[in-house]
């Protein structure tokens, strides 16, 4: 593994690591983002014609 | 959220359900990171209904809908939350109701299935969104194992854990 890689590896569990320390209830706030961009990609056109297609 | 659970809360209180707790991604963000879900996943336990062996969530339903709140396939859109509400459909998922631990969340009480029934019930499911979810829980290290291995042997899930170890620990240990 590069050197690059593992410094990514380290950073994305970190992050992770933050997040979980987080409390239950900041947890919640950020699923509630986490909730409204996922609604409004799944309202987007592109992902609407990319669903017609399928 | 928190208005999601002051509404299940009241419910609780008006008897409509007895008790009840958070499981799913919600309850799961309890203890790991928070991962995207657009619905929670509430188990709660019913009263019965005279002259019927079925537990019927009609009762939580017809509240609801009286108090203006909408009805979406499986969903009870409260408060901007779609809510799924699950009487346990087995020994495992009645465990992990009655040992569910207490929290807060901006105040408000509520319950959270433990750390271990959640994989257990993941476990049991089998998804590919439920083995990612075990997975969390296993890489942050978080779980009692002694505690673990008496709910898998009770609910006979020790054959399955193996398999998923081999599949999905092994390779990467």
């Amino acid at each position: 593994m590069s050197d690059w890689m593992r410094r990514v590896l380290e950073s994305k569990r970190a992050a992770r690591g933050r997040l979980r320390a987080l409390s239950f209830s900041e947890k919640l706030k950020l699923l509630e983002k986490l909730r409204e961009r996922s609604l409004a990609i799944a309202q987007t056109s592109l992902r609407r014609r990319a669903g017609k297609t399928r | 959220m928190k208005a999601t659970l002051e509404v299940i809360n009241q419910m609780q209180v008006e008897g409509i359900i007895g008790q009840y707790a958070i499981g799913g991604a919600v309850g799961a963000t309890f203890y790991v990171e928070p991962a995207a879900t657009l619905d929670i996943d509430v188990f709660v336990t019913l009263k019965d209904t005279p002259g019927s062996t079925l537990l019927s969530l009609a009762p939580v339903y017809d509240y609801l809908t009286s108090r203006g709140y909408k009805t979406d396939r499986e969903y009870v859109v409260i408060e901007g939350w779609p809510v799924q509400f699950h009487p346990p459909a087995d020994a495992l998922e009645e465990e992990a109701l009655q040992q569910a631990v207490e929290t807060e969340v901006e105040g408000i009480h509520t319950r959270v299935i433990t750390a271990e029934h959640l994989v257990a019930m993941a476990l049991k499911t089998s998804r590919a969104k439920d083995f990612a979810r075990i997975l969390q829980f296993v890489e942050c290290g978080i779980l009692n194992p002694d505690k673990l291995d008496l709910i898998l042997t009770r609910h006979g899930l020790l054959e399955k854990w193996e398999q998923f170890g081999v599949k999905f620990l092994r390779g990467g240990e």
